[in-house]
């Protein structure tokens, strides 16, 4: 029962199958509330949760106080925009830099792994039961485009050529392809040669030279043709990647994961060279869950133990700090005049250039 | 009053009994032989089911799942802190080391379940390539060297134990002792011991506080838990006891200044005690034992027998001045003063009766107790005690002085009848409205519950709260825990579904105010899905796959019951102030009636949040419905009495004011509606009703002699104001000794009761006369 409304919502859409005139009707009822809901949201959101007994009902996303200080799992920016994505279907967008965070329609109460903007406007994000959720107004409103419960995993990353063109990928070998914005998903598990099913843990793009992927046991593939060929690489480690970073430099890739592992490539992951990162008490152990290209260069990658690192020179070698409440981090975003936003196990942190708090959280 | 007909109940009552002196002093031996005996029997009793409400549907809940949620933890938290620097010293780990192994051989303690730094349970783990690895936190090669105490740091923060076992400064760390109720006793392993609360709590103090602050100077210990606190509870009880003495004390000098003779001053003290012990007796063959509450009992029968016996005192040195000798002079006072003390004393039991309709063990127990008690006092202080002066006399010069007094002007009670005046009558009425409207105002700051941080039985400084307050503020933990119980089908607990369910309530209740965090096997579910995935938290959420939710919880142990058919969900609350309690229970209330189904139901509440909860709704159903119960009882015993409703404002309007005040104090003090002071309404008015009686029934009588008011008032005062403002006196201290009370709720108690006693007194002397100048037709009254 939720395909017929997230597609009825999706207005530019034909819906496939939808030939009785009756079920447009019942589609267009469905659509009635939802658009009181979204001039009236305080009123739509009790009703909703009156509701949510009903096995037919879409459960949105709940909006909460605590939201910002939940579960978040990934933060990008879409213009001036920063949009967080985590538990509970929460998706939070921010237009002040951070300062303050408004809670986003969502229709799922499930957790979200990672989003991806391709313009101030459209933007994915994916999550358990590999979900996919659209925007199409740089984050205010998100309709659901794919589902599947059966398969009992979730997305864990997401990335876009453009509006028509992208790519999710998930546990167990799952990589997904859309032509046309994600009216229609297609499973291209099968053109990665993932006998196994590994995890594929991160989905990106190195500059021009295609698109890049990391999982885990340190499987590798890369795609010189965006994604219609897919060759598998002999990565340099065993242990598992969880993300990856492009340079500066064309052709540039970090790949990092599991206890502290960093690895640079300088050709699009033809050699490789491992950084370790020190630290006092020997080299760094701390697992590292996602990182980001500063506008000036500087990659900075953040993880588990409050761990934030900063590297001035393409990844050779890395700075560190960790934050003093040691939480976990998933993600991080330039904010400005050099500044991050991370976000991690106990929500959002506006930060320092180190990961230290600007503002005493509440 | 002496032109009584020969034949009424009292005449007859006073024959049987002063025909019979020798028998009557026999009896009373015999029951005293009997009584005392069984007195000395009593003992404490801390039985903390009696101090719930078990009929509210909460606690029905709790107790039919008590043996699932029993694992849920009785155990006793020492904080170890270091003064000067961090844990991270050889000293201090050599003390915590030393402390762990000591509290090891504790009677009582659940030597598998022990925890701190040193025990090989704590261990760390961490994801590698190879999956798992982990070990313990102080590893077999540690040395206590710069080296070792640096890998030590590390695996703290590997261990997951900051906020727990570690303070979140890392300036102190916690052993954590779970204790068992029953365990085998160390002499004869065939034999099992209860855990006695008081025994393990000192020597949690003499083995552990005193012996390592003394070795370790820059250590400092913080101790919490139920036991501990139970241990404190009991070492308090015994110390109101020591008041006892006390009272008894002020009680005698107060007796002699007022008599002007010791023989009758020991005399009633000795009959007094006799009622002390009998109500104690009886107590135990009744198969109660002594609470913090009904401990109060003791130290009421004492000051109202007193009272009662000053009454029988006064009125003897009185009639001495017509009659030849002791003996008629104590029958002529027996038969003017029976009847009278009979209808006080049963205005008094009518009050505590009253207290039956709470459905609170400790509060029917007091009531119990407290009517057994007035009772006593009719066969002591009504009967024993006449008899007794009939043989001893009372001393010449307290006859004489007594003689004086009826004779001479006294300025005091001339300035006092001005009350009466029509001049001040109105200027008192008016401020009295005024009292009353402030206190009706103010009084609406009145809040149900326990208002302070901490155990709320114990003072706010108490040295429990203080470790209390230590503990809350260096570790991510509070001590005020309502649990949801989740019921399934057998097997049921670990369903996607159910635990999906309770994940949202999670949820729902950490982003209701006043919640601090919310734990349940749902909480380590995520963490061990999270685990098995590499650490990952795109992973930290419950999966879909059965097997895997299986896998997950196999960890949570004292998080779900031995069939999977109950789990706690413990909601952590930042205090347990009423509102608190009432906006967490009524969210789990809300999401449990629209979640409930067949395969899961969310019942209310465990924990101590939730028995106060549950307290808290009783209370404040009880509270409108005793203040009905108690004013309706002594309307109608004035009604009885004096067959006038004027007479009847005039005693009842006082009492009014006087509960109103007492509100408004209760307000302004922070002291909230709970299971203490909710007795203390009935007992003040009950007992309060008592001076108004006394007074109104002498003026009436002079006013039916003809005097105008004023007179007749100031007449009411010289005989009889004395024994008042005695009877005030004496009650307030009997229950003001309470106030110094290491127990919170027994100092509340205290404070509020010696209010209840002196304002009551007051007002009767302040406002019934004022009262009477607008309501009472003098002429009337003499036709």
């Amino acid at each position: 029962m939720r395909e017929p409304l997230s597609q009825a919502v999706d207005t530019n859409t034909v819906v496939t199958g939808l030939s009785h005139p009756w079920r447009s009707c019942i589609a267009l009822l469905k659509v009635l509330p939802l658009c009181a809901a979204l001039l009236f949201p305080s009123l739509y959101s009790m009703s909703a949760t009156a509701k949510s007994e009903g096995v037919a009902a879409p459960s949105y996303s709940i909006e909460s106080a605590a939201a910002t200080s939940g579960l978040l799992l990934d933060v990008v920016r879409a213009g001036k925009r920063l949009i967080s994505v985590g538990d509970h279907g929460h998706i939070l967008y921010s237009d002040d830099e951070g300062q303050q965070w408004l809670q986003a329609r969502v229709p799922t109460q499930q957790l979200l792994t990672a989003v991806y903007f391709v313009d101030d406007r459209y933007g994915w994000a994916v999550g358990h039961d590999a979900l996919i959720l659209a925007t199409r107004d740089g984050g205010a409103t998100w309709t659901r485009q794919y589902d599947d419960i059966e398969q009992e995993s979730p997305l864990l990353d997401i990335w876009f050529q453009d509006r028509n063109h992208g790519y999710a990928v998930g546990a167990y070998g799952m990589l997904l392809e859309t032509l046309d914005g994600g009216k229609e998903w297609q499973r291209i598990d099968d053109r990665l040669d993932n006998e196994d099913g590994y995890h594929l843990n991160a989905i990106s793009a190195i500059g021009d030279a295609g698109i890049f992927i990391v999982g885990e046991m340190g499987v590798m593939f890369r795609s010189a043709d965006w994604g219609q060929s897919w060759e598998v690489l002999a990565g340099p480690y065993q242990g598992s990647l969880f993300g990856i970073v492009a340079g500066s430099q064309p052709d540039h890739v970090l790949v990092y994961g599991l206890r502290g592992h960093i690895f640079r490539s300088a050709d699009f992951g033809e050699s490789w060279q491992e950084t370790r990162v020190q630290t006092d008490s020997g080299s760094l152990q701390f697992g590292l869950a996602s990182g980001t290209l500063l506008s000036n260069g500087d990659v900075l990658i953040v993880g588990h133990g409050g761990t934030v690192l900063r590297s001035s020179n393409a990844g050779e070698s890395f700075s560190v700090s960790n934050r003093a409440d040691r939480t976990s981090l998933a993600g991080v975003a330039e904010g400005t005049a050099g500044s991050l936003i991370l976000v991690g196990q106990n929500g959002i942190y506006q930060t320092d250039a180190n990961g230290n708090d600007l503002l005493d959280k509440q | 009053m002496t032109s009584k007909a020969r034949n009424n109940p009292a005449a007859v009552l006073e024959r049987l009994i002063f025909n019979n002196r020798p028998a009557v002093i026999a009896l009373c031996v015999l029951i005293s032989i009997f009584l005392f005996w069984n007195a000395a029997q009593v003992r404490p009793e801390t039985s903390f089911e009696k101090m719930i409400p078990l009929k509210h549907p909460y606690i029905e809940k709790m107790l039919e799942h008590r043996n699932d949620l029993a694992n849920l933890g009785n155990s006793v938290r020492i904080s170890v802190e270091s003064i000067e620097g961090d844990i991270f010293n050889k000293d201090y780990m050599e003390t915590l080391r030393q402390i762990s192994d000591e509290a090891f051989y504790i009677p009582g303690v659940d030597r598998s379940g022990l925890r701190s730094l040193w025990s090989p349970n704590v261990r760390w783990t961490e994801v590698t390539e190879e999956g798992f690895a982990g070990g313990e936190v102080i590893p077999q090669t540690y040395d206590g060297s710069a080296e070792s105490l640096e890998a030590l740091r590390s695996n703290i923060l590997k261990s997951g134990q900051v906020g727990r076992l570690v303070g979140n400064n890392f300036k102190s760390s916690i052993v954590e002792i779970p204790l068992m109720e029953e365990f085998p006793d160390p002499d004869d392993q065939s034999k099992m011991l209860k855990l006695d609360y008081q025994d393990f709590s000192h020597s949690l103090e003499d083995k552990i506080r005193e012996k390592y602050q003394l070795q370790n100077p820059n250590v400092k210990i913080h101790i919490i838990g139920f036991a501990k606190k139970v241990g404190d509870l009991i070492d308090g009880l015994f110390g109101v006891a020591l008041f006892f003495a006390f009272a008894i004390g002020i009680t005698f000098v107060l007796l002699y200044w007022f008599t002007k003779c010791i023989k009758s001053t020991l005399a009633v003290l000795f009959s007094t005690l006799v009622a002390v012990g009998w109500q104690l007796g009886l107590l135990h063959l009744m198969g109660f034992g002594l609470d913090p509450y009904s401990m109060l009992v003791p130290f009421l029968v004492f000051a109202i027998g007193i009272s009662h016996g000053v009454q029988k005192i006064n009125g003897i040195a009185m009639a001495s001045g017509t009659a030849l000798d002791a003996l008629t002079a104590a029958r002529m006072a027996f038969r003017q003063l029976f009847v009278p003390g009979l209808v006080a004393l049963s205005s008094d039991a009518v009050g505590f009766i009253t207290l039956l309709l709470i459905d609170i063990g400790v509060i029917r127990e007091l009531a119990i107790g407290a009517s057994v008690g007035v009772a006593v006092i009719i066969l002591t202080n009504l009967i024993f005690l006449p008899v007794l002066i009939s043989y001893i006399g009372i001393s010449k010069k307290a006859v004489r002085i007594s003689r004086e007094n009826a004779v001479k002007d006294s300025p005091l009670w001339r300035l006092i009848s001005n009350f009466a005046s029509p001049k001040v009558a109105p200027i008192s009425i008016a401020i009295a409205a005024s009292a009353l409207l402030f206190g009706l105002w103010y009084g609406q700051n009145l809040k149900i519950g326990d208002l302070d941080q901490g155990a709320p039985e114990l003072h706010a400084d108490s040295r429990y709260n203080l470790d209390n307050d230590f503990v809350i503020h260096n570790y991510s933990t509070s001590s005020d825990v309502l649990v949801v119980m989740v019921k399934t089908p057998a097997e049921g607990c670990s369903s996607y579904s159910t635990l999906k369910a309770m994940d949202d309530l999670s949820w729902r209740m950490e982003n209701t105010p006043g919640v601090q965090s919310v734990v349940s096997m749902v909480t380590v579910s995520k963490q061990v899905i999270k685990g098995m995935n590499e650490g990952n938290l795109k992973w930290e959420t419950l999966s879909r796959n059965q097997h895997v939710l299986n896998n997950s919880i196999a960890r949570a142990d004292a998080l779900y019951n031995t069939d999977c058919s109950l789990a706690p969900l413990l909601v952590f609350l930042e205090d347990h102030k009423a509102e608190t309690l009432t906006t967490a229970v009524a969210a789990v209330e809300d999401f449990a009636a629209k979640n409930n189904t067949d395969q899961h139901q969310f019942l209310l509440a465990a924990g101590n949040a939730g028995i106060e909860a549950a307290t808290n709704d009783v209370i404040a159903a009880s509270e409108t419905m005793m203040l009905i119960a108690v004013y309706s009882a002594v309307i109608i015993m004035c009604l009885i009495t004096f067959r006038s409703v004027a007479a009847t404002i005039c005693v009842i309007l006082p009492l009014v004011l006087t509960s109103v005040l007492g509100n408004a104090l209760m307000a302004w003090m922070g002291i909230g509606v709970k299971v203490a002071t909710l007795p203390v309404i009935a007992l003040g008015v009950g007992i309060g009703v008592d001076y108004g009686i006394y007074i109104y029934s002498r003026l009436e009588t002079f006013l039916r002699m003809g005097m105008p008011l004023q007179e007749a008032y100031y007449q009411t005062l010289k005989s009889t104001g004395k024994a008042v403002l005695f009877t005030g006196v004496c009650l307030a201290i009997g229950v003001a000794t309470w106030i110094f009370s290491a127990i919170k709720f027994q100092a509340d108690m205290g404070l509020m009761l010696t209010f209840m006693f002196l304002w009551n007194m007051f007002g009767a002397i302040w406002l019934l006369p004022a009262l009477a100048r607008f309501l009472i037709k003098p002429e009337r009254l003499r036709q």
